[in-house]
């Protein structure tokens, strides 16, 4: 019988410093053949693991377009992404995955699209921001809100200028109130703030939220207010997981199991879910 | 008595010495209290007071829930009292921002708690009021005081190691010994750090030798030996043995008993420049 | 298949069991507990208990499991499988109610995907259980939907019909076989209709009116009411035979290691701590919805089940007297308010 639990052996093919304490590592699999099977869509997460210092959850960052990889962000926090900091090109970690739901990126099509994110929340969003940029002709407006404390804590930094740059693709960085420099031409703001100033008008349009439960908690109000319905906006959520199989009985919030059922929720299964997030 | 604690638990209510008034009160079974928080002066009739209440309620000051509640009154046998004395001394709690009734107590338990046999605190040493008659505090010797130990301290080392050993392997990890205590009141406890990963989670032998170990260690010269960690193991470890050893260890190189005297410095937290150890200075 | 046992039998059944290649477990007195632990010989038994205080889970669900080995050399990882967790065995004498919690486990352990660590010690284990003929305050099975002598979960049923002798009744195709295997040791069944010594356990509340409130009362002052005394431990979840959370950690040297999965419990306040130190499930009240709402809300909605199977271990551990059937009582009261 299959051992659940076992991970793929990865190796860090290359890796990226994005912010202060927070690193993209590109991983290949090891085994090629089990690298030539695997398969995921966006949205969806795994356990990543240092041998010796455990497991920890994080989406895939990389988009399911872009073949033979996956990416992952982490910021270092615990255990595991400390350990996770200390490895180095050619080391070699553990995988499990793909888990999880996906964002319904074939029911976007025709859409315009506004993805909104804060900190350290980009990468769940990234690899759907690329999926949909790498099928752009299947959707409308394109716009990218951004916000994170500091211009230092902004993530993919090289990624926000491509996107920048590209004409088809409208980004709004933005940094809290006393984040910014002299030289700092995006916007001074909170998340939820900017929202409301920059979002595209609501018709037509698929609102994709990701960032800490305090920023999803002041933007879903304001998405309201635009006219947004619950049904066209969605966010992934993290909760604490060990598991990521439906067993180990943590990251429930109320009857949903965010490993299984989630991690992307519409606002309004989110609305319909009791308050414990 | 049960009415003497009911009226005086009504009386602070109702004056508003107090928000809550931590009591005793009718267990599931009539061999079992439970603790009850009173908040309301019409409620006190849930008060009850027998052979039953063995429950040190101090550790109730640890929980933010009950915490949340406002201004104790906390019902206190002698032995939980002492509780009292070491959290002041640890800088815990504020005297004024908890209530104490104290309870002369003869002992509880049925058959008798090992720790009323020895007891010495039958009129508790702190409280505000006093519910029972009072009685002489008997000084019980040394000897007498860690009877219970005489047995265990005649094996031989190996074959305490081997006792320990066998007794440890029953550990769950539950942690109802260090949550129920209410001088484990660490925000994090050393078993919940992971960086570095002091003690290992799992409950396998060496995990559960470092975490009992390390348990009792970080209550020595500072158990007042309410026995309660020994009482609420669900896989009956005589964890009070270990705590009482080294609290006769304690006592024996520091000649200090905790929570008997305000006054007393404490052993382990003390500092002195001209401390008998080298390492110290 | 009917049988029946005499308790003189017991010890040429456990002989029988052992030469079967068997390992044996029943429930044997050390100290205060009765424990199920494993036995050599059928004196080592306890009968006159109303239920161990282990439950049944920790024969699948250890409390401690390696679920990967690996050595780490340089940058290379190579992973072992863990090997020979499934031993073929007996557990014998445990109660009707621990033997359900099987079944009711296996829906957790099978959704979508196998749990190889829970599955291949089902298919080892087989399950002969003793009816109660005692129950204590804290039972409360008939609430649930059972009964001191339910055979869900058994491969093999025994029921004292006399002082010293058992009804056997088979169960299941692997409880037949086992029968068969020692067939010497029972006897044909009495002819006519035996006296089943069964305890009768008082119905405390009706488990239909359960789900419906908790359905409505997610918020409700009862949660932090109830649970002021509680001291968030982990005694109950891990004396209960259906709380199956765990948690999954590394432990290593510098060369080698185990991932390992460990019991964990709601009650913990780490338990759903993240990273940050958000904690979703904030107080104890919040942590002590989430059992009640696991065992009898989102267990049902998932998988049609109640995640609670009244052997009242929980009640009966809990450092500060949390009686969960006084916890129901008062959900029905509510729930009829």
């Amino acid at each position: 019988m299959d051992n659940i639990y076992r991970p793929y052996l990865m190796t860090i093919s290359d890796m990226i410093d994005e912010a202060p304490g927070v690193r993209t590592f590109r991983l290949n699999f090891s085994d090629e053949e089990e690298g030539n099977k695997f398969q995921y869509q966006t949205g969806q997460f795994g356990l990543y693991s240092v041998f010796g210092a455990g497991e920890s959850t994080f989406c895939i960052a990389s988009s399911p377009t872009r073949e033979g990889y996956i990416e992952c962000t982490f910021r270092e926090a615990g255990r595991v992404t400390k350990a996770l900091r200390e490895l180095n090109i050619g080391d070699t970690l553990g995988f499990r995955g793909p888990y999880g739901n996906v964002f319904p990126i074939e029911k976007w099509e025709g859409k315009n699209l506004v993805f909104i994110a804060g900190g350290i929340a980009l990468p769940p969003l990234r690899s759907v921001i690329w999926n949909c940029l790498d099928l752009r002709d299947k959707y409308k407006d394109v716009t990218i809100i951004y916000g994170a404390k500091t211009i230092d804590d902004l993530v993919y930094k090289n990624e926000l200028k491509e996107w920048d740059a590209r004409d088809d693709v409208n980004l709004v960085t933005t940094v809290d109130p006393g984040g910014e420099t002299p030289e700092w031409t995006g916007k001074v703001g909170f998340v939820p703030t900017v929202v409301e100033e920059a979002a595209p008008d609501c018709k037509d349009t698929i609102a994709i939220v990701c960032g800490p439960p305090i920023m999803i908690k002041f933007t879903l109000p304001v998405l309201e207010k635009l006219g947004f319905k619950h049904d066209k906006v969605y966010t992934t959520l993290e909760n604490r997981m060990k598991c990521g199989l439906g067993k180990c009985g943590r990251c429930n919030i109320g009857c949903t199991y965010v490993c299984k059922e989630g991690p992307v929720f519409t606002a309004e299964e989110i609305s319909k879910m009791p308050d414990e997030f | 008595m049960i009415e003497e604690l009911r009226k005086k638990a009504e009386e602070l209510l109702k004056n508003g010495t107090v928000k809550v008034v931590f009591g005793y009160g009718e267990g599931s079974v009539p061999e079992r209290t439970r603790p009850v928080f009173i908040t309301k002066p019409e409620d006190v009739n849930k008060l009850t007071w027998n052979k039953y209440c063995v429950y040190n309620l101090t550790t109730y000051l640890k929980r933010q829930e009950t915490r949340k509640l406002g201004k104790p009154a906390l019902i206190l046998k002698g032995c939980d009292a002492r509780t009292i004395i070491v959290l002041l001394k640890e800088c815990q709690i504020k005297r004024e921002d908890v209530y104490i009734i104290g309870v002369t107590c003869d002992g509880v338990g049925d058959p008798l708690a090992e720790k009323c046999k020895a007891c010495d605190v039958h009129t508790p040493l702190i409280y505000d009021d006093l519910v029972g008659e009072k009685r002489e505090n008997k000084e019980v010797p040394f000897e007498e005081r860690y009877a219970e130990l005489d047995e265990y301290e005649k094996l031989e080392e190996k074959d305490k190691w081997e006792f320990w050993q066998k007794q440890f392997e029953k550990c769950i990890k539950c942690y109802a010994c260090s949550n129920i205590c209410p001088l484990c009141f660490c925000d994090r406890c050393i078993v919940e750090k992971n960086q570095p990963q002091w003690i290992d989670p799992s409950a396998h032998p060496r995990g559960n030798l470092s975490w009992n170990v390390t348990r009792a260690y970080h209550l020595a010269g500072r158990c007042i030996n309410c026995e309660e960690c020994q009482r609420v193991c669900p896989v009956d470890i005589p964890l009070n043995l270990l705590n009482k050893k080294l609290a006769k260890e304690a006592e024996k190189s520091f000649d200090y008993r905790p929570g008997y005297n305000i006054d007393d410095e404490l052993a382990m937290s003390t500092y002195k420049e001209d401390d008998d150890e080298d390492f110290f200075k | 298949m009917e049988k029946t046992l005499n308790k003189n039998n017991f010890d040429s059944f456990i002989t029988g069991l052992k030469k079967q290649g068997y390992k044996t477990i029943a429930p044997k007195k050390d100290n205060k507990l009765v424990t199920l632990d494993e036995i050599q010989d059928a004196n080592e038994i306890s009968l006159d208990h109303v239920i161990t205080n282990n439950s049944i889970k920790e024969y699948f669900l250890p409390k401690t499991e390696k679920i990967l080995s690996y050595t780490i050399e340089k940058n290379k990882v190579e992973m072992k499988e863990p090997e020979g967790f499934a031993v073929k065995s007996v557990i014998f004498g445990s109660r009707p109610c621990d033997a359900f919690s099987l079944p009711v486990m296996d829906k957790v352990f099978n959704w979508d995907c196998v749990d190889k660590f829970w599955v291949e010690r089902r298919e080892a284990v087989t399950i002969v259980t003793i009816s109660c003929d005692k129950f204590d305050s804290y039972c409360f099975c008939t609430s649930v939907g059972l009964a001191p002598d339910a055979k869900q979960g058994s491969d093999v049923l025994l029921t004292k019909i006399s002082n010293d002798e058992y009804l056997v009744e088979t169960v299941t195709e692997k409880g037949e076989n086992l029968v068969k295997e020692l067939e010497s040791v029972f006897s044909d069944p009495p002819s006519g209709t035996p006296d089943r010594q069964v305890a009768t356990v008082e119905k405390k509340f009706d488990i239909g009116k359960i789900k419906p409130w908790l359905d409505d009362n997610f918020e409700h002052d009862v949660w932090d009411e109830f649970s002021h005394k509680c001291i968030g431990c982990g005694a109950c979840t891990f004396v209960c035979p259906t709380c199956h959370c765990f948690d999954i950690v590394d432990e290593c040297s510098m060369t080698k290691g185990d991932r390992v999965k460990n019991w964990d419990g709601c009650q913990f306040k780490m338990f759903t701590m993240h990273t940050s130190g958000h904690n979703p499930r904030n107080t104890q009240g919040m942590r002590w919805r989430q059992r009640i709402m696991h065992k009898f809300k989102y267990y049902v909605e998932k998988f049609d089940s109640t995640l609670c199977v009244g052997c009242g271990r929980c009640s009966r551990v809990c450092p500060a007297d949390m009686n969960i059937s006084e916890m129901l009582e008062i959900i029905e009261t509510e729930a009829g308010k």
